[in-house]
């Protein structure tokens, strides 16, 4: 399977009339990685899967797979296997009938498909359901039907759009470690649609974060989670997300609420900035800056905090041993490391 | 508890009354058609009497017999229902689904050859039926029974095709399905409640069709819903064969309803698509 699955977006535009629903996306995804797509609805991600998949077509730009030009390609013709949002099960047929059904397409014998379907079903833990139909099945089993149906057929590229979006909590955390496991043992390239940064976090190897039809940051979860590029990544990944609060930089310090914090940017000069904190790296300590506690929010084995400094809130992220209580004062930092320090105009990384 | 007594009392009584309404024409054909014709006449009205066959003999076996009327009745019908939907299943599927310039003029125009009251292009059609010596013909009426059925049977399917997701559709391109397998194997089968019934509404406008049929059929194609007023004339309307008449025009109707009943299950679809709403 390695070798095979290998992507190229060059400068694709879609525009919806006036709307520029993409607007100049590039990216390379490698043989067999997972790669989601990540933003906010209306961001591009989805029609982007679209694009890849056939299903829409770009107003300029071209598309690649493993080198060839498909930009002009029907859907059909690109050997592309995609998991719906909704499933699209074939309500008419039964769940054999809907996973041998890309099969039939291929042509393949009949003897050949029965061990297929039967491969696909067990892959995904379904082999006793194949004569239900689709409507009496429950989201979950409907969910594997549609995943044993996209991985019969073994393409070269397998499309999930938000492939988890309907099922309950639970289910949803099983299944997506059942997902990744799935991908590593075909060894195919997954390209996964989501608007949950923990999805893609937990899931992908690497990532695109979509912001109004544009790429902001490609990279792999853990470095645009470590390093987002912008104020807009930065406000959309991570969980509560990250503090962001307008600051004056002065070589190498920002100031806020009167407080001087040292940041590991060394620029000479002053500016207006944009200072971002994630609530897991605010610090209660004993000098710094004071902060009254709003409301504190428990999580179990953490809590979360949100913080009034001088008019300004922040939210911290505090580990259940040390709660302090509403209303309690107390003084906050953060380390220079943790740091992340925005241009106030640009909104990117300085 | 009284309440809801008094409600349900008055339901069933409403129902019941509708009921009578429905089913005593058809009582009334069903008895008269097995009476004599000095029964039929008898007052007051005989409730009890000796049923006898006679009547269907006659219509059936007898000099005038309607079993050619019957024949064309069904060709006519037959062949209206089959060639509508041969043409109606892919326009629907088109109107519904495909994108193309002069779509909402499409779908109006369908709508609007609706309108025209049918007593207004009758004489355009017999003029038109006359010069090219179709009058008195199966394809004359067939093809005039198209000008309004097929209109119709589009324009009822096409809501059964937009109740598709899209996604179904995407999915079987994606299966590797061409547009007609899609089609053929996807849509079809999720849409067969609707077709069974367009199916049984145009057959029925077909076979109970009069004021076209009577103008513009003749002595060689004549359905039974003209020939039926070979039992009314100036002197005397013979009830009892008339009555029997009705009931053989009635019977394929009702055995259709039958038949296509069990075809017709709504929410086929339903189950299979959860969610969904494109971003």
């Amino acid at each position: 399977m390695s070798g095979r699955g290998q992507v190229r977006f060059e400068d694709i535009v879609k525009m919806h009339g006036e709307f520029a629903a993409l607007k100049g996306v590039t990216f390379d995804i490698e043989p067999g990685e997972f790669f989601a797509l990540l933003g906010p609805s209306g961001s591009g991600k989805s029609t982007t899967l679209r694009i890849l998949a056939g299903l829409d077509a770009p107003s300029a730009g071209r598309v690649f797979i493993d080198g060839q030009d498909i930009t002009a390609a029907d859907a059909r013709d690109r050997d592309i296997a995609m998991v719906f949002q909704s499933y699209a099960l074939y309500p008419h047929m039964t769940v054999y009938e809907n996973i041998a059904f890309p099969l039939e397409m291929a042509k393949m014998p009949k003897a050949e498909i029965v061990p297929a379907v039967q491969e696909a079903a067990r892959k995904v833990a379904i082999e006793h359901l194949l004569q239900r139909k689709p409507g009496q099945l429950s989201g979950g089993q409907q969910q594997r039907c549609a995943l044993a149906r996209a991985i019969v057929r073994k393409a070269r590229l397998f499309l999930l759009d938000e492939p988890l979006s309907n099922l309950d909590a639970k289910l949803r955390l099983e299944t997506r470690t059942e997902l990744k496991k799935l991908q590593r043992s075909l060894g195919v390239t997954a390209v996964y649609v989501t608007h949950d940064q923990e999805e893609a976090m937990t899931l992908a190897d690497r990532m695109a974060v979509f912001m109004a039809g544009e790429i902001q940051q490609i990279g792999r979860p853990a470095d645009v989670f470590a390093r987002p590029n912008s104020i807009d990544v930065a406000a959309f990944i991570g969980s509560p997300p990250m503090n962001l609060i307008p600051a004056r930089y002065r070589g190498g310090y920002v100031e806020i609420a009167g407080h001087r914090l040292e940041t590991s940017l060394k620029e000479a000069g002053e500016r207006d900035v944009v200072v971002g904190i994630r609530p897991g790296a605010v610090r209660i300590v004993t000098d710094g800056i004071p902060a009254v506690v709003d409301l504190v929010e428990d999580l179990g084995d953490t809590a979360i905090l949100d913080l009034d400094c001088s008019g300004i809130s922040i939210r911290a992220r505090v580990s259940d041993g040390n709660v302090p209580r509403e209303g309690a004062a107390l003084s906050i930092t953060a380390r220079a490391a943790d740091i992340h320090v925005f241009d106030a105009t640009t909104r990117r990384r300085l | 508890m009284i309440v809801r007594r008094i409600r349900l009392v008055a339901v069933l009584a409403i129902t019941l009354l509708f009921l009578l309404a429905w089913v005593f024409p058809i009582v009334w054909s069903v008895l008269n058609s097995l009476k004599t014709d000095s029964d039929v006449l008898a007052y007051p009205p005989k409730l009890f009497f000796t049923p006898t066959l006679e009547p269907y003999r006659d219509v059936l076996f007898g000099s005038a017999s309607i079993l050619p009327n019957l024949v064309s009745s069904f060709v006519i019908a037959i062949g209206t229902t089959v060639i509508t939907m041969l043409m109606a299943v892919p326009a629907a599927y088109a109107l519904a689904r495909l994108r193309f310039r002069g779509k909402k003029f499409a779908g109006f125009y369908v709508l609007a050859t609706q309108m025209l009251p049918p007593v207004g292009i009758i004489i355009p059609y017999f003029l038109i039926l006359r010069n090219i010596g179709w009058i008195d013909t199966y394809q004359g009426i067939i093809l005039i029974y198209l000008s309004f059925s097929l209109p119709f049977a589009i324009w009822l399917l096409v809501s059964y095709f937009e109740d598709i997701p899209f996604e179904m559709e995407e999915a079987a391109y994606l299966d590797g399905a061409s547009r007609m397998k899609t089609l053929w194997r996807i849509i079809i089968p999720q849409v067969r409640g609707g077709i069974a019934v367009t199916v049984v509404f145009v057959f029925l406008n077909a076979w109970n069709e009069f004021l076209f049929a009577v103008v513009l059929s003749g002595n060689t194609v004549r359905p039974v819903t003209v020939a039926m007023f070979n039992f009314i004339s100036v002197e005397q309307t013979l009830w009892a064969k008339l009555a029997a008449v009705s009931v053989l025009a009635m019977l394929p109707v009702v055995i259709l309803g039958i038949v296509a009943q069990k075809n017709i299950v709504k929410g086929l679809t339903v189950g299979a698509v959860k969610g969904g709403g494109r971003r």
